[in-house]
């Protein structure tokens, strides 16, 4: 076969050979002889494989799946993998997994199974229930194809410290692949779980964050970011739940506003049919606009938009907003009062139901346990102030906060009250919004507040003004176009409660509770400047 | 700069008068002009000779061993702190900081010229630094704070707020 082909390639370009030169002839030559023994093997793989078909007791206890495609409704159960523990040994069970890693050994093969932040340890060897056949096709499943497995619990003598489950491994009787991965991984899940700086002497790859990002689906996977989102969407929970019972409402704003919220600059403009329109820097005015309605306390989670050019560790251009606005009787620490009791209650959430998470975090990115106060400490300006100046920084009495000096804020006071929440009262009016509520016994600073975690922002609030009057004279002040806001000023014409609120970024929440370094690891797809896809 | 600095050692040395200098070369290296002898040339060697006619012997150390690490201090701070750029700024605190582990002064537990003309050397240096570098070196930052507090050294350099207690506990903020 191999003599022929060589030669039908030879008589097929005779003709054109004439015309080449030397060096084509030469090359054309290699391609051929390639080919050829390309071929032979091909033959000689077949041919193995049909006398391997023949003499294969267990070819019906492996094999790749056809599509499912519902074709049939199988009778049965499959096991969660975090559910195998010793209690299951020696139980035949089914379970649906991924191929995390495959390892071959002469007679057998180790398979690490693994399912979202679980894994387990799978063996295929050869005996009564496998072939040779079988072990070499388990071996051959490349990573992160899925499987169905068919397998008996076993309880080892030896812990496997390198699985979720320790306790037990899988003996396999069959398995079946449901969807075959393509054999190279843009990137592999071990090279993005290993913590920075380890394995560098063993000259061991580490992940770059764009590309983590670039390929987010598989990055997505592994267990430190399955870790992050589960208690991300915990996060959430914990702050729908805490303010249901406090009595708040939970509402939709509009995202395609008219006008910018706060300051024109950093606000993105989207074409609306023949005019122009924003998208919503935070839901501010419609949540205001709902106490007028007689609300009184409401919240809203929402996409929230930034049209900042700053490509820093903490800022995106789109980010989830979680808002709370309620009216008050008589002081707005009423509000703060509020908003960080249901910040406390999210931390004693986190702290006391997603411990596995936050551990799980910890290995690649180790941390503090983070710490607050119950009552959460209040900080007025000037006292923050002071505490820079005496550690040496020197700044003005109404300069706004810049970063470093945050950070710097953030480890004094932690430093003096062990603390990694605290609300920082009072900011210089001039560095606020146009709704800010001035301070009734000093007119340069304001009744608005920053609530801090280790150091960085994570909500900015206020105070709002709920007199037409004042509001339009503050927004004169900030040379506002009081055409373009006159349906928000109106808003406070027929009665409106004195009351206050603020937004948290639910990614730097997150961020910072867990001690991370960078938002985009607690955004599932991340926006920013330069990144739209995926 | 060095002109000032000897202004404050003469009156750390309680000199009534002061005495005038000039200076010679690109790199203003001082001179004074003595009475009754050749000029003298040079910060480290116009400084030893205040000490001197201070009659405060004990500045330049009072065992041969302590005079030999004050000179050798000393002849550090000029030759190489001074012409030291950004990237070996931090070589030179890294060895400070080892060095300073155990001492209370440069030469041990004795105060000396040797800390005076590092204290002033290294001023802007320490200065510049961000509070979190600051604790990294904290023995430098100590014997600093020490110095800067010595009565009658500091003179004509602002006092530098320093920490006592450390606020950046872990490694990863």
């Amino acid at each position: 076969m191999f003599m022929l082909c060589v030669s039908s390639c030879f008589r097929a370009t005779e003709e054109e050979q004439q015309a080449q030169s030397k060096k084509a002839l030469k090359k054309q030559q290699k391609e051929a002889e390639k080919a050829a023994k390309k071929a032979e093997k091909q033959a000689k793989m077949a041919s193995e494989q049909q006398s391997a078909e023949e003499d294969d007791f267990a070819k019906d206890r492996y094999g790749v799946s056809a599509m499912v495609q519902s074709q049939q409704k199988l009778d049965r159960e499959l096991v969660r993998v975090q559910n195998l523990t010793p209690e299951k040994a020696d139980q035949l069970i089914w379970l649906r997994a991924r191929v995390h890693t495959s390892r071959a050994k002469g007679k057998q093969c180790f398979l690490v199974l693994r399912q979202q932040q679980f894994n387990v340890q799978a063996l295929v060897a050869v005996g009564d229930r496998a072939s040779k056949q079988m072990v070499k096709f388990a071996a051959n499943i490349t990573k992160e194809s899925i499987v169905d497995v068919e397998a008996t619990v076993r309880k080892v003598e030896q812990k496997i410290e390198s699985c979720s489950q320790q306790d037990v491994e899988l003996h396999v009787e069959r398995i079946f692949v449901i969807s075959q991965a393509e054999p190279r991984l843009p990137l592999q899940l071990e090279d993005a779980v290993r913590p920075d700086g380890e394995g560098e002497e063993e000259g061991r790859a580490t992940v770059n964050q764009d590309t983590r990002l670039d390929n987010r689906v598989i990055d997505l996977r592994t267990t430190t970011s399955q870790a992050v989102f589960r208690l991300q969407s915990g996060v959430c929970q914990l702050f729908r739940d805490t303010l249901t019972k406090k009595g708040f409402v939970e509402i939709q704003t509009p995202k395609i506003i008219s006008a910018a919220s706060e300051g024109g600059a950093n606000v993105f403009t989207v074409s609306y049919f023949k005019t122009s329109a924003f998208l919503a820097q935070s839901p501010q005015l419609y949540k205001q606009m709902c106490i007028c309605a007689d609300f009184d306390k409401v919240f809203c989670v929402g996409p929230v938009f930034r049209a900042e050019d700053s490509n820093t560790h903490r800022h995106l251009t789109e980010f989830v907003g979680l808002d709370i606005e309620m009216a008050f009787n008589y002081h707005y620490h009423e509000v703060i009062d509020s908003i960080t009791d249901t910040m406390v209650q999210i931390f004693k959430g986190l702290r006391d139901n997603f411990q596995t998470e936050i551990q799980t975090v910890n290995k690649q990115f180790p941390s503090e346990p983070f710490k607050f106060l119950e009552p959460t400490l209040r900080l007025e300006y000037t006292e923050a102030v002071a505490m820079l100046r005496e550690a040496g920084v020197e700044m003005g009495d109404e300069d706004d906060l810049s970063t470093p000096n945050e950070k710097l804020l953030g480890r004094l006071v932690k430093e003096k009250y062990d603390t990694d929440f605290y609300v920082l009262d009072k900011y210089p009016l001039a560095v606020r919004p146009f709704y800010t509520m001035p301070d009734p016994s000093n007119p340069k600073y304001s009744n608005s507040y920053d609530m801090f975690m280790r150091g960085e922002e994570i909500l900015s609030g206020a105070q709002r003004v709920h007199d037409a009057q004042l509001l339009t004279e503050r927004a004169i002040h900030h040379q506002i176009d009081l055409e373009k806001i006159k349906a928000y000023i109106d808003s406070f014409r027929y009665g409106a409660p004195p009351h206050g609120g603020g937004g948290i970024g639910l990614e730097r929440v997150c961020m910072l509770y867990l001690g991370l370094h960078n938002v985009r690891q607690t955004s599932m797809f991340p926006r920013d400047p330069k990144r739209l896809t995926p | 700069m060095a002109l000032r600095e000897l202004s404050s050692l003469e009156k750390y040395l309680g000199q009534k008068k002061a005495n005038k200098y000039s200076t010679q070369g690109d790199k203003k290296v001082p001179v004074l002009q003595n009475n009754n002898g050749p000029p003298l040339v040079g910060l480290v060697t116009i400084a030893c000779h205040l000490a001197k006619e201070a009659k405060r012997p004990e500045l330049l150390g009072d065992t041969a061993e302590s005079r030999a690490v004050v000179q050798q201090w000393l002849e550090y701070r000029v030759t190489k702190l001074d012409i030291c750029t950004k990237e070996d700024i931090k070589t030179v605190l890294k060895d400070l900081n080892l060095y300073l582990q155990d001492k209370v002064y440069l030469a041990g537990n004795q105060f000396t010229l040797a800390d005076v003309f590092m204290y002033y050397g290294i001023h802007p240096v320490i200065v510049d630094l961000a509070i979190q570098d600051r604790e990294q070196y904290v023995n430098v930052t100590r014997w600093f704070d020490h110095i800067q507090r010595y009565p009658g050294v500091r003179h004509h350099l602002p006092p530098v707020a320093v920490l006592r207690n450390r606020i950046y506990t872990s490694r990863h903020h």
